[in-house]
């Protein structure tokens, strides 16, 4: 029996010895998401328009529709996806954990982000700002009207970052109250333990929309925007083919719009023009593959079943206040800033 | 003539020899744990390498970012440390406030129960049952939701305020978000007073010893309570008479916008939700302990304290929580650990104790493991030096068996 054991602990030690093989973790992501058959995409489940679940489970919105993208661009089916509800606070440990392999929770691109937190930003979905809101009955009428006042702001978000360094730029004193997620800020929001709600102006207008639609005291947004906040998809540092599979089926969203392609259209569009026919596999153009890995007509399977930026945006933007004509998210051709690299 | 070996054991093999394989089977297995270790620290360093967040403490230098709530004097600039002390500071008035609360209420609510007064027994025995099955958790949302967030306070800009009777003054102000009521601040020969004060301990603990000593030479009762207190009571109010401008008494004001209260001790709405929420479920722990503990005093000590004619009162303080007191320590003393744990809850009213102010950094940006790394540190030293000091008085009160 002892010569048992101790032949099991020597060979306990030979395998965990040589069980180290991790290096490269991030290599091979795209090949590891088609062994595995399902992306595991970081989401919000309590915000309007971007991401909610329903009490049947399924998830909704801007961003969980761009997680079907990619999970139709790379693995040729939009439920091959498992969503993993993260709060700010914690949704950068879960990508560097490796919890999730695509972070798409209306997260703004910093440097720091980029950086330090070891994740990689890939193409802007949303341009956004950071703004406040106030009960419509209350007279603040710009930020100085705030000083001393309680700011309700979610933690671990780059509103908390702005809201201090604005503030204590233009020298108004504030104090924050910070919670972790939406579900207990707007209470307290509602019940006047904040004089005041920031967050990006597309959280804003959903919750306004939200605490109006249920019934409650009338909201107004400030002018004032404090700050840049593009949101958008975001990778794992280290992995540039899972990086590049992932943000090509993203924009393809957008080059369709450009091009005029939509779900009801794209099976009859005409295929003339080179650069539509290299786009969408068609024609003589129906092995073009710039080697990104992807399937040759992964586009015109995204758009069949999601549809090009503009619907995807009419789908969950509009209906909650957010227009899309005239603002930044328009096409480039249009004065915006949705501006693609061309397929070819 | 045949020589005896003293040494009669026969010559075994090393690998059967049972005393070596011991040895070998301690190393394997201590290497084997080391190795594992190894491997997952190397594991943790090399992922932090690759995604270029650093390996050392040098986050705990760069600016925090982010304003503390309801902590005016702290500037986003400072360091990170200083947030952790920030958040040490809070988790700690959390902490002994809750413990203060749960053992004077724990010990009263224990001996409640076994009161002869159906009523007094039935009530407390309700108040344990229910709050030691609910999750801390629930109650501090509760709590926070039903006494703040939806109760009856107002909104600080139209708070409740009490006056002093026959003063102008402000005692008590009371909103959803903000408690206030007076508090002393430091005025000018402050110094002197607390050297007074010291001078004064000095004197009531000789007292206390000249009183004892008297005692076991003479037989008089020593009453050295009484005495030390008097002694010490009596260089206090010398000390204020004279020394009165030592403290000034700041009141709360709401200032004209309503929106802060200068001046006095302000309370707010999360630290007390997190305290009174714990206390309470930390109290039904207690009576619990307590309770238990009284009933292992055997029933002789009882009956013979009824025997001798001591009242309920005087049979609890001489007889009973003596005795009892001894085998309450130990679990008392988990259940304060326990209590400094669940302040990390307070997260959830948007209280800024260290944890919350912790996750918030590392939403922030700094690297997670080793942020995580000095939370546990705080909660392991509050641990230790709990149990430490608590241990101090267990030993010196437990039974000594022989």
């Amino acid at each position: 029996m002892k010569r048992v054991t101790v032949l099991l602990l020597g060979l306990a030690l030979v395998v965990s010895a040589c069980g180290g093989d991790d290096g490269g973790d991030g290599e091979g992501l795209l090949e590891e998401v088609r062994d595995r058959g399902t992306i595991r995409c970081g989401v919000n489940d309590v915000l309007p328009g971007f991401g909610v679940v329903d009490d049947t489970g399924n998830y909704s919105g801007f961003d969980i529709d761009f997680c079907r993208v990619v999970a139709v661009g790379v693995l040729g089916d939009a439920d091959a996806v498992e969503y993993v509800p993260l709060t700010a606070a914690e949704r950068f440990t879960a990508l560097q954990s490796g919890e999730i392999d695509v972070l798409i929770r209306n997260s703004t691109w910093t440097a720091t982000r980029d950086g330090q937190e070891g994740s990689t930003f890939l193409f802007t979905t949303f341009y956004d700002g950071q703004g406040v809101m106030v009960p419509d009955a209350s007279d603040v009428m710009s930020l100085e009207d705030l000083a001393d006042a309680n700011i309700c702001v979610l933690s671990g978000t780059t509103t908390e970052l702005n809201l201090t360094g604005v503030f204590n730029t233009r020298g108004i004193p504030f104090n924050p109250v910070v919670f972790a997620d939406n579900t207990a800020l707007r209470p307290a929001y509602e019940q006047g333990q904040c004089d005041a709600w920031t967050s990006d102006v597309s959280q804003l207008t959903a919750s306004k929309a939200a605490i109006e639609g249920d019934g409650g005291a009338a909201q107004r947004i400030l002018p004032d925007v404090i700050s840049k906040e593009p949101l958008g998809p975001a990778v794992l540092d280290g992995d540039s083919a899972w990086a590049q599979a992932v943000e090509w089926s993203v924009m393809a969203t957008v080059q369709a719009w450009e091009f005029g392609i939509t779900s009801s259209n794209v099976g009859s569009f005409p295929t003339d023009d080179d650069r539509i026919a290299r786009f969408l596999g068609a024609g003589e153009f129906a092995d073009f593959d710039p080697g990104l890995g992807l399937d040759p007509d992964f586009a015109v399977q995204i758009i069949s079943e999601m549809g090009n930026y503009e619907e995807i945006y009419n789908r969950h933007l509009v209906p909650i206040g957010l227009p899309l004509g005239g603002t930044p998210n328009d096409l480039w051709t249009n004065g915006g800033l949705m501006y693609v690299p061309p397929f070819s | 003539m045949t020589t005896t070996r003293t040494n009669d054991e026969p010559q075994v093999a090393w690998y059967r020899n049972i005393k070596v394989l011991r040895v070998v089977a301690q190393a394997v297995f201590v290497v084997a744990v080391a190795a594992l270790f190894f491997w997952l620290f190397n594991n943790l360093i090399n992922n932090l390498n690759r995604l270029r967040i650093g390996t050392d403490f040098g986050f705990l230098s760069r600016p925090t970012g982010f304003q503390i709530p309801y902590d005016e004097g702290f500037n986003p600039r400072s360091p990170v440390r200083d947030m952790v002390l920030v958040g040490v500071k809070n988790t700690l008035l959390a902490g002994l406030f809750g413990i203060l609360l749960a053992t004077v209420l724990g010990v009263l609510i224990g001996i409640a129960r076994l009161s002869s007064n159906w009523l007094v027994a039935r009530l407390s025995a309700v108040y344990v049952e229910t709050l030691r099955n609910i999750p801390p958790l629930i109650i501090i949302i509760f709590f926070g939701f039903a006494v703040f967030t939806f109760g009856p306070f107002p909104i600080l800009s139209e708070a409740t305020q009490l006056q002093i009777p026959g003063t102008d003054k402000t005692g008590l102000i009371l909103s959803n978000t903000l408690w206030a009521v007076p508090s002393f601040v430091a005025g000018p020969r402050l110094g002197v007073f607390w050297l007074v004060i010291a001078a004064g301990l000095v004197s009531a603990v000789a007292v206390f010893v000249w009183r004892t000593r008297l005692h076991e030479r003479t037989g008089v009762p020593d009453r050295r309570l009484r005495w030390s207190f008097g002694v010490f009571g009596l260089v206090a109010i010398a000390a204020t008479l004279l020394l009165g401008d030592a403290f000034d008494i700041s009141y709360p004001t709401l200032a004209e916008s309503g929106r802060r209260i200068a001046g006095g001790f302000r309370l707010n709405n999360g630290f007390i939700s997190v305290t009174v929420a714990l206390g309470l479920y930390t109290a039904s722990h207690i009576a619990e302990i307590v309770r238990g503990s009284i009933l292992a005093v055997p029933r002789g000590q009882s009956e013979a304290a009824n025997a001798i004619a001591l009242n309920g009162f005087q049979r609890y303080r001489y007889v009973l929580l003596p005795q009892a007191m001894r085998l309450a320590v130990p679990p008392i003393i988990s259940q304060y650990l326990n209590l400094v744990k669940n302040t990390s809850l307070g997260v959830v009213v948007a209280y800024a104790d260290i944890t919350a102010l912790t996750q918030t950094s590392i939403g922030n940006g700094q690297p997670a493991p080793q942020s995580i790394l000095v939370l546990m540190g705080v909660y392991l030293t509050f641990s230790l030096t709990i149990s430490f000091l608590l241990n101090i008085y267990n030993r010196r009160i437990q039974l000594v068996e022989r």
